[in-house]
């Protein structure tokens, strides 16, 4: 037990590394099955810190929300990227807008930027500046990945990576909002997946590639 | 057993057993591809069998071609001096010596191209122009690296940071360390001309990155140039786990104390071959010219390490 | 009861609907029944003043009048499907079930998001929204379909995401002001313990930021638009008149009821300027754009993003003339842009084309479209007896009554060149020389009816507002200021 107990709080203090070099991961990746690992590695960080959480404050609601992070972020989701990548034959290339050294320079200078961004607010707050930074850097790169990179499958993955960050600034600034609220945005967060998936088929079939940056027909 | 002694045998380890490392990298490959592999002592009796040999040199080269890899070899032997392996201390230590091991190593390099310009063979042409961009890429991360633990630890002295990373608790993970020790670890292949970045057994010559460089050498001077290889090899790889995972560095000169030491030494080094290994034997070589970008994400991975220092109190 | 039928019926005839071949007849008979519920509902609401369920289900008057436009919207839409789905050739769409069990299932979440008191199953049904329109506005299998489908749901989901930082952001903020934490996202207790909430203030205006930037997006504010004009071009008509009268209304619920907290927390001032702010932009850019317009259904989008700037702008300037504009507007505005999508529909039946450019001499090929659309027009820039020109003279009101004359010349302003961006491309399209004479179809009775019952309400409201809603929105003001 006391072991256990170490191990929840070295998670909660080391969290914030890991999803750095996610972060920094996903910048610099290449191919699809890479970014998938790394949303999937960045979720089982952020279930480690759900059920630290859950030890430390000895609520059972949040071992329930940390089971549901890993079933449904760590492997639910993943796996169903990968057959999505499977069934739309789509090419495993990421189609970066810009090249990756700039865009790890970019996410470095995001995580700065969230350091910054978030000086004034740990007083306030009473959380651990790393920690926080590290939700706000998430979203940031979510953001930045969103718009740098032209593959639906991959604006998918942005956005699941700016909600990966806005669940941790949540769980570290409140401990856990109300139940019916983490499983509604749960239950949102997979129905916006299986949609954007299904979206992903359609624009396979009426434009025979997957490059979203391809779409400007409409404009004005 | 005094210090200076413990000093001078962990050189003499480091330097006289660097041929093992690489033996022990190809013997792991070969179990992977399914073959026997050659004898971990192979090496050995290849040096030996180099040195008896005649030292061939292309009429048109000047005293440069036979002068570059004993420059090479003797600058890479006093950066091997500096790095400690078993017990917190190294022959020789000084503020600031680890910007000396950079550059001492870039010297080494710098004659290597000369020499390999000096034999007027095109392969080594492109050899050395390859080498030195990567070299002059592959600065400025190494360097950000190091700096970025350097601050950490406040102290300048290669040894000294050693010994402060022995006092830091193993599950504090430390940002600035994960960042610094993805950076370097990215340019140790780099530096030692390891997949992805070049092939050390290939023999398309217009593959080749360092192994263009010693087309025309033979004799002693292939032999000097193959052992200062794997010196380098080791240096590098002694140098990362000095600094990221020294634990279990002998801290006192007891014997146990030593026995602990060495043998921990020897586990991280199997460990780091065999993941290399692994490496090797699953990744594709990069583009020529992806190896700036490879080398480019190495560099604002180290510039990362250096702003986490300002922030992370780690 | 009376509270969860008009939600059960939506999700059961959504399912129902896909089962029977006959679907438009089905739908008809579910859509009666669910108008008759939210007509019961509405009522009761006026009557009683507040109707509650449990912890998470409540109706104010704030909420009776939006039910009260939605109410009348998805009946329009409904009854105009019918016809309008008829008249599609069957190979240009996935399928009719669908369509109609989406569009029940897109008024599920709406009424959902109006009656959830709790603020973060408004976000919860809001991005369920999103989510049961996209495929609706993805609907037809055409290029552009699909790319406005995608980039709406993108977009939106990208957007309420801030927003749901904000609505965690407030949550905080409450919590750590002392209000406890299963009430902390509850819409009355956080007003009733607002005054509580100015301990955290730079949290509370980090979150309201948040939160006009992500229901902004829904509501179209620019430069957060960018979806809009492309979804409500590609989708099929009736569902463009949904989303314009009904979603956008939507999501100004929701900022007006986190503007109402933000006031009671923070004084007026923040949360009012940043809305003023997105209004007035909103207002001038979409009226410039409307200019250069030369897709019929982009035009009217755009001229929805002016109206949102209105009613936002109504919002900002607060006060008696103002929020009741505003509230008025909604309704208004909702009707109003219902016609003139439906004579978008069918201009594109007869004519087989939406580009301003390729159309002239509607008022010889289709009389009756032409009238529509010069009656929604007139209705849509704010000419009286319309109903609009009450409420934008009211919000007009509002900004002399508070001498923000700046706010005033904006208004204007953008009403000018909306108007003149109307009038430029309304004369392209109704005056000169048919093009070709296409066979003559004829309207559909379905279709002359929806357009009628729209003229009938605006004029009503334009000379009279009737007597119970007046009640309503007064009653909604009520709630808001409380």
């Amino acid at each position: 037990m006391v072991l256990v107990d170490l191990a929840a709080s070295k998670a909660l203090g080391s969290a914030a590394v890991l999803l750095f070099l996610t972060v920094l991961m996903l910048a610099a990746a290449k191919r699809m099955s890479t970014s998938i690992v790394a949303f999937a590695l960045q979720s089982a960080v952020l279930a480690a810190q759900v059920l630290a959480v859950a030890r430390i404050h000895g609520s059972t609601e949040s071992y329930v929300i940390g089971a549901l992070v890993i079933l449904i972020k760590v492997l639910g989701i993943p796996y169903a990227l990968f057959r999505l990548v499977d069934k739309l034959q789509a090419p495993h290339d990421v189609k970066l807008s810009l090249s990756p050294v700039y865009s790890v320079f970019i996410t470095a200078g995001l995580i700065f930027l969230s350091f910054t961004a978030v000086h004034t607010y740990v007083q306030e707050l009473r959380v651990s500046e790393d920690v926080l930074a590290a939700a706000v850097a998430l979203i940031l790169s979510g953001a930045f990945l969103m718009v740098s990179h032209g593959k639906a499958l991959m604006q998918i993955i942005a956005l699941l990576v700016l909600e990966n960050g806005i669940f941790l600034a949540a769980l570290i600034t409140t401990f856990g909002m109300p139940m019916i609220i983490e499983i509604g945005v749960f239950f949102d967060l997979v129905m916006g997946v299986l949609l954007m998936g299904i979206f992903a088929f359609r624009i396979r079939d009426t434009f025979e590639h997957l490059d979203v940056s391809k779409l400007r027909r409409l404009r004005g | 057993m005094t210090t200076v002694a413990v000093n001078v045998l962990q050189y003499l380890l480091l330097v006289l057993g660097a041929p093992v490392l690489r033996a022990l990298i190809a013997r792991v490959k070969a179990l992977i591809q399914r073959r026997q592999g050659s004898n971990l002592w192979r090496p050995y009796a290849d040096l030996l069998k180099l040195f008896r040999k005649e030292d061939l040199v292309p009429p048109t080269s000047s005293p440069l071609f036979r002068f570059a890899p004993m420059m090479l070899t003797a600058s890479t032997f006093v950066a091997a001096a500096l790095v400690p392996t078993v017990y917190q201390s190294a022959l020789l230590g000084f503020a600031g010596d680890f910007i000396v091991l950079v550059y001492v190593l870039a010297l080494g390099r710098f004659f290597m191209g000369l020499g390999a310009l000096d034999g007027s063979s095109s392969f080594a042409g492109m050899g050395a122009s390859r080498e030195a961009m990567i070299s002059a890429l592959a600065e400025a991360p190494l360097l950000l690296g190091l700096i970025a633990v350097a601050i950490l630890a406040r102290q300048g002295n290669i040894v000294e940071i050693v010994r402060w990373t022995l006092k830091q608790n193993f599950f504090d993970v430390s940002a600035v360390h994960a960042v610094a020790f993805a950076a370097l670890a990215m340019v140790a292949i780099a530096e030692t001309g390891r997949m992805p970045v070049d092939n050390p057994t290939t023999h398309l010559e217009l593959t080749m990155i360092h192994e263009a460089m010693v087309l025309e050498y033979s004799g002693p001077s292939l032999a000097l140039i193959e052992w200062t290889q794997a010196v380098k090899l080791n240096v590098v790889l002694s140098l990362l786990i000095g600094l990221f995972a020294p634990w279990g560095m002998a801290t006192s000169l007891t014997f146990a104390g030593l026995a602990l030491g060495l043998s921990a030494y020897l586990l991280k080094l199997v460990v780091l071959a065999i993941v290399i290994a692994v490496l090797e034997s699953s990744i594709a070589k990069l583009r020529m010219y992806m190896v700036p970008e490879f080398l480019g994400i190495a560099t604002a991975l180290g510039a990362l390490a250096v702003v986490f220092t300002a922030l992370m109190r780690r | 009861m009376v509270l969860l039928l008009p939600l059960l019926i939506p999700v059961l005839g959504a399912a129902i609907v896909l089962f029977f071949r006959r679907a438009t007849r089905t739908a008809l008979l579910i859509g009666t029944a669910e108008i008759a519920a939210l007509s019961w509902l509405t009522f009761a609401t006026y009557r009683h003043g507040s109707v509650a369920f449990g912890h998470y289900l409540r109706a104010d008057h704030l909420t009776a009048v939006f039910l009260a436009s939605l109410c009348v919207i998805f009946a329009l839409v409904l009854v105009y499907s019918s016809g309008y789905l008829r008249h599609l050739p069957p190979e240009r769409f996935s399928s009719v079930r669908w369509f109609y069990a989406l569009l029940f299932l897109f008024l599920f979440t709406m009424l959902a998001s109006y009656l959830s008191s709790n603020l973060g199953l408004l976000w919860i049904f809001m991005e369920g929204t999103t989510l049961a329109s996209a495929l609706l506005v993805g609907f037809y299998e055409t290029e552009g379909a699909v790319e406005a489908g995608w980039k709406y749901l993108v977009v939106c989901t990208v957007g309420l995401a801030f927003a749901l930082f904000g609505t965690i952001a407030l949550y905080l903020a409450a919590v750590k002001s002392g209000v406890a934490g299963g009430s902390a996202l509850d819409w009355t207790s956080l007003m009733a313990a607002a005054p509580q909430l100015s301990v955290m203030k730079n949290l509370v205006k980090l979150a309201f930021v948040f939160l006009i930037v992500g229901y902004g997006t829904k509501v179209g504010f620019v430069p957060l638009h960018s979806w809009l004009p492309d979804a409500h071009a590609e989708a099929p008509s009736p569902i463009s008149a949904m989303l314009s009268a009904a979603l956008l209304n939507c999501a100004m619920y929701a900022l007006l009821r986190y503007d109402a907290i933000a006031v009671r927390a923070i004084g007026p001032g923040f949360s009012h300027h940043l809305l003023l702010l997105f209004g007035g932009v909103s207002i001038l850019i979409a009226g410039l754009l409307m200019i250069v317009q030369r897709d019929l259904k982009r035009l009217f989008a755009y001229s929805s993003v002016e109206h949102m700037g209105i009613i936002a702008t109504g919002i900002g300037l607060g006060g008696p003339l103002g929020l009741y504009g505003a509230l008025l507007h909604t309704f208004n505005h909702s009707v109003a842009k219902s016609v003139l999508f439906f004579a978008a529909g069918n201009v594109r039946e007869n004519l087989g084309t939406l580009r301003i450019d390729r159309i002239s001499g509607m008022t010889r090929m289709l009389p009756f479209t032409s009238g529509a659309l010069i009656l929604g027009g007139l209705a849509i820039v704010g000419m009286p007896p319309f109903a609009l020109f009450v409420s934008e003279f009211a919000i007009l009101s509002g900004a002399f009554s508070q001498a923000r004359h700046l706010v005033a010349v904006i208004f204007l302003v953008g009403l000018t060149l909306a108007f003149g961006a109307l009038l430029f491309h309304f004369l392209h399209m109704l005056g000169g020389e048919p093009k070709d004479t296409p066979e003559s179809r004829k309207v559909a009775g379905t279709e002359l009816a929806v357009i009628g019952v729209c003229a009938v309400v605006l004029l009503i409201f334009g000379v009279h507002v009737p007597a119970q809603f007046q009640k309503l929105v007064e009653g909604a003001m009520a709630v808001l200021q409380q």
